[in-house]
């Protein structure tokens, strides 16, 4: 009865076949392939499926096309409408994968594309169809060109973030080296010059991001690319000087009247105490004005470091009055007063700590 | 205490002649004063500096604020909502305040301070002036704020302001902290400060960035890029620019120069500067070198000859005029002038400018009318606008802002006042819209792609909310705080060199006095 079976490749097109798995194909006349099952089924070849494809598409895609019209319009002896409906359906849900995404990241995109295809099919159904199908895929299209667009200016966004901050980072650190080297001062270079300067390298940029990590994102491309940001990298400065930021952390929180670090365990060259006066300290000069300078910058930030959750801060103790000009502004026009050169390693402490606390908060 | 008012009561006017004794003023003022102080009901103690600015635009823009010059009196404002709190008089009002809600002495503080700035404004640069009334209400007014840096948002505001007035009185300029000057404490705090306005809000990276992206999109194909930059400041701009070149698609990237304006004595912090891009730039392997040009030694005109172009490259200018970067300094009318006409002779690309955004409408020409005491006012919103954004942002850095407040914002209020002041001393235009003249000039619009605009409304939704751009022009984005606009940043296309009307005899209005 039927000639001797010829075995056709497996069609690779779709990826949801779970047609047949008789032991035996044969070839008909029309060219279709059946199986010797009980049940009829189908073999969607290769071929089959792109006069098939070349069908819906002459129709005005999978959702306008029905398994009558396709029929009608592919001319294929022996295809049955069950066929088609079959194969249809299972076209219209498997569509995704046949379309090139080479971007992992428009996951997002395809399932929005997906609710509004079904929406938009419900739409179709719904309504005058030959007009409103077409718009609907217009619609599905330019949906879908608009978020990728908006996926890539994000992208691009926030790699200019990041060579700003970056760029900022080397102009600090070039303004810390030149204060260092100009004031050669007995400073542990250790502890101010260098590895200072390298946490402030490292972390510098990461805290630009972890402030917008707290805002409110529109995107979760954006957010999740904040949370794979290495959280521990540059919480630690180098191994051997500063205890990590978790430390300093609980100690702040725990002295909630000395809002600066002092750390018993290494000699910290900033010793706000004002008991505490050793040869070690580097604190030469008036106690007020180097208080005050720090209390301009470091309660704050350091107090930002204390956040439990993703913002900064949630609750700011203020510890000391700020007095931003000493004698207040009696008559002085002076916005600031220029602080003497001993208060340079306050304000970097203070922007270590800010940094401290711009890592800390996540 | 509270005594209710009648319907209808009015409120008598104050009348500042220079005659007055200043106890009689003090007398009457405070009796008026005392007695328009506005039950606010809605506005809660916590969301003070927020509506301070509300309470700000409702006080400048209203209606009922109204300075009569002919008379030099102004009317204080009449609203049927009035509830006083108190019936005293005396210059020791604020004890009374304290017997009200908070919220109302909050207010009601507020409220005075604002009173108060307006009147020594009037004072010192109204129609009739008076600079010892001006000194008796900025001694008040420095009263009522304790100590610099201390006090809520609303008082360290207006004690900038009043700063920045006493200034004027005292110097007959503005006390701006020189930008040139390379105190190294002080370098160090800007610095610092510098960084955290630019973590704690878009303003710096808005204008940036969107310059950044016209310059990308008019230089596509271009080999060679020259950008000419009139205020380099530490060059933060231009750190994403080297990126986004790096890392464009395609073979190598093309090649940048940059070609900095340097005034007198501007020269070694340019050096410096030029010496951190160009290490930047090496770290992203982007070919790219640096050069300086100098503007005329007192005018500070741009001379077109003077910077050096070489063949086959795609010239681009860059004018940020927006005070945010370190270098603080207000740059003449003719300066900026000679420098955006410049780019016709050069040929330029594109231009791209950002500046500050002109207040809006009916209100930004009754300022005008106002003269002094009206850019005052302006002024005062704008900056009472940055510091509600710093605020609703970071309500707990508090400590932070206020750093970011004294550093940056406070020499720039300083620099705004003094700007306006001269200005009104020396006849001669003040050009506050850069846009406008140069679309006077035949200056073509480029404009905005959506990828730009895409970019900057990306930005703001870094933030909380509150922020907003909008694209007033084809070529223009603005940046606004709730409903004020702050920043606006455009690109320009430079006429042909034919059509130009002459520019040389365009006058410098103004110059900086150092």
């Amino acid at each position: 009865m039927f000639p001797a079976a010829s075995r056709k490749p497996p069609s690779t097109s779709m990826n949801s076949a779970s047609h047949e798995r008789s032991p035996m194909c044969v070839q008909g006349d029309s060219g279709l392939v059946l199986t010797t099952d009980p049940k009829p089924r189908l073999r969607w070849t290769a071929e089959l499926h792109d006069r098939f494809v070349d069908a819906v598409n002459q129709l005005g895609g999978p959702d306008k096309a029905t398994p009558k019209t396709i029929m009608r319009v592919m001319g294929v002896k022996g295809l049955t409408l069950y066929h088609l409906k079959s194969h249809l359906q299972k076209f219209r849900l498997g569509k995704q994968p046949h379309r090139e995404f080479n971007d992992p990241s428009l996951k997002e995109a395809m399932d929005l594309h997906r609710n509004t295809a079904s929406s938009s099919r419900i739409m179709g159904r719904s309504m005058n169809e030959s007009l409103h199908g077409t718009e609907a895929l217009r619609m599905q299209m330019e949906v879908h060109r608009r978020l990728h667009e908006q996926l890539e200016v994000q992208k691009h966004l926030q790699i200019r973030i990041e060579a700003q901050g970056k760029y900022m980072q080397s102009i600090l650190e070039k303004a810390y080296q030149t204060l260092a080297a100009d004031q050669g001062l007995g400073y542990n270079k250790d502890q101010v010059g260098g590895d200072q300067v390298g946490f402030v390298q490292d972390t510098m940029g990461f805290h630009d991001l972890q402030l917008f990590g707290g805002g409110d994102l529109h995107l979760d491309n954006l957010h999740q690319v904040h949370l794979n940001q290495p959280l521990d990298h540059g919480l630690y400065l180098t191994p051997n000087d500063h205890p990590s930021s978790a430390l300093i952390g609980k100690k702040i929180m725990a002295t909630s009247h000395d809002p600066y670090i002092t750390n018993p365990n290494e000699k910290s060259p900033f010793n706000w105490d004002d008991e505490d006066d050793d040869d070690d300290n580097l604190h030469v000069g008036k106690q007020e004005e180097l208080h005050q300078n720090i209390g301009n910058i470091a309660p704050g930030l350091i107090d930002a470091a204390a956040a439990n959750g993703r913002r900064m801060v949630v609750d700011v103790y203020e510890a000391k009055p700020m007095i931003s000009n000493a004698g207040g502004s009696e008559g002085s026009t002076k916005m600031d007063r220029p602080s003497p050169l001993r208060d340079h390693p306050l304000s970097m402490e203070g922007i270590n700590a800010m940094l401290i606390g711009g890592s800390f908060a996540q | 205490m509270e005594v209710a008012m009648d319907e209808g009561n009015d409120f008598s006017r104050c009348n500042f002649s220079t005659a007055a004794a200043m106890d009689d003023y003090f007398a009457c003022a405070w009796n008026n004063w005392e007695q328009s102080v506005a039950d606010v009901g809605p506005f809660s103690a916590s969301a003070d500096a927020d509506d301070f600015h509300d309470l700000v635009e409702s006080i400048v823009f209203a209606d009922d604020v109204d300075y009569d010059p002919s008379t030099g009196h102004f009317s204080l404002p009449q609203s049927p909502s009035y509830n006083s709190n108190t019936s005293t008089c005396t210059p020791v009002a604020e004890e009374e305040e304290h017997n009200a809600t908070a919220t109302a002495g909050n207010d009601a503080k507020g409220l005075r301070l604002v009173h108060l700035l307006e009147a020594a404004a009037e004072a010192l640069g109204g129609v009739h002036k008076c600079p010892d009334l001006a000194r008796v209400i900025l001694v008040r007014l420095r009263e009522l704020l304790g100590r610099g840096g201390e006090g809520t948002s609303i008082e360290r505001l207006a004690g900038h302001f009043t700063d920045a007035l006493q200034g004027l009185l005292d110097g007959g300029r503005t006390s701006l902290r020189d930008g040139g000057q390379h105190n190294h404490n002080n370098k160090m705090e800007v610095l610092t400060a510098f960084q955290l306005l630019q973590d704690m809000s878009p303003y710096t990276k808005f204008g940036h960035f969107t310059a950044n992206q016209a310059i990308l999109e008019a230089t596509a194909v271009d080999r060679r890029i020259h950008v000419v930059d009139f205020e380099i400041a530490e060059g933060v701009q231009w750190a994403s620019l080297m990126q986004a070149l790096a890392s464009r698609p395609g073979t190598s990237s093309p090649h940048l120069r940059i070609t900095a304006m340097i005034r007198s004595g501007g020269s070694r912090s340019a050096q410096e500067t030029g010496r951190l891009l160009a290490a930047y730039a090496a770290s992203l392997g982007q070919p790219f070198s640096f050069s300086q040009c100098r503007l005329e030694a007192n005018s500070e005109r741009f001379r077109a000859a003077g910077v050096k172009v070489v063949k086959g490259e795609a010239l681009v200018m860059n004018c940020v005029l927006h005070p945010t970067t370190t270098a603080a300094r207000r740059r003449t009318t003719g300066s900026v002038a000679s420098f955006l006409s410049g780019s016709v002779d050069l040929g330029a690309r594109v231009v791209t400018l950002v500046e500050e955004e002109v207040g809006e409408g009916e209100e930004a020409e009754e300022e005008q009318g106002r003269g002094f005491v009206g850019r005052f006012m302006a002024e005062l919103g704008r900056y009472s606008a940055v510091w509600d954004s710093l605020e609703a942002e970071f309500p707990m850095q508090g400590q932070a802002r206020a750093v970011v407040e004294r550093v940056i914002l406070g020499p720039r209020i300083a620099g705004a006042i003094g700007h306006a002041f001269r200005a009104e001393e020396e006849e001669g235009g003040q050009v506050e819209s850069w846009g406008e003249w140069m679309t006077a000039m035949g200056f073509g619009k480029v404009s905005i792609s959506c990828f730009n605009h895409c970019q900057a409304k990306l930005l703001l939704g870094l933030f909380k909310g509150g922020y907003k751009v909008e694209e007033t022009a084809t070529n223009k984005l603005v940046l606004g705080w709730k409903t004020r606009r702050l920043l606006s940043a455009s690109v320009w296309k430079p006429p042909s060199p034919v059509l130009l009307p002459v520019i040389d005899s365009f006058e410098d209005s103004d110059f900086l006095f150092d």
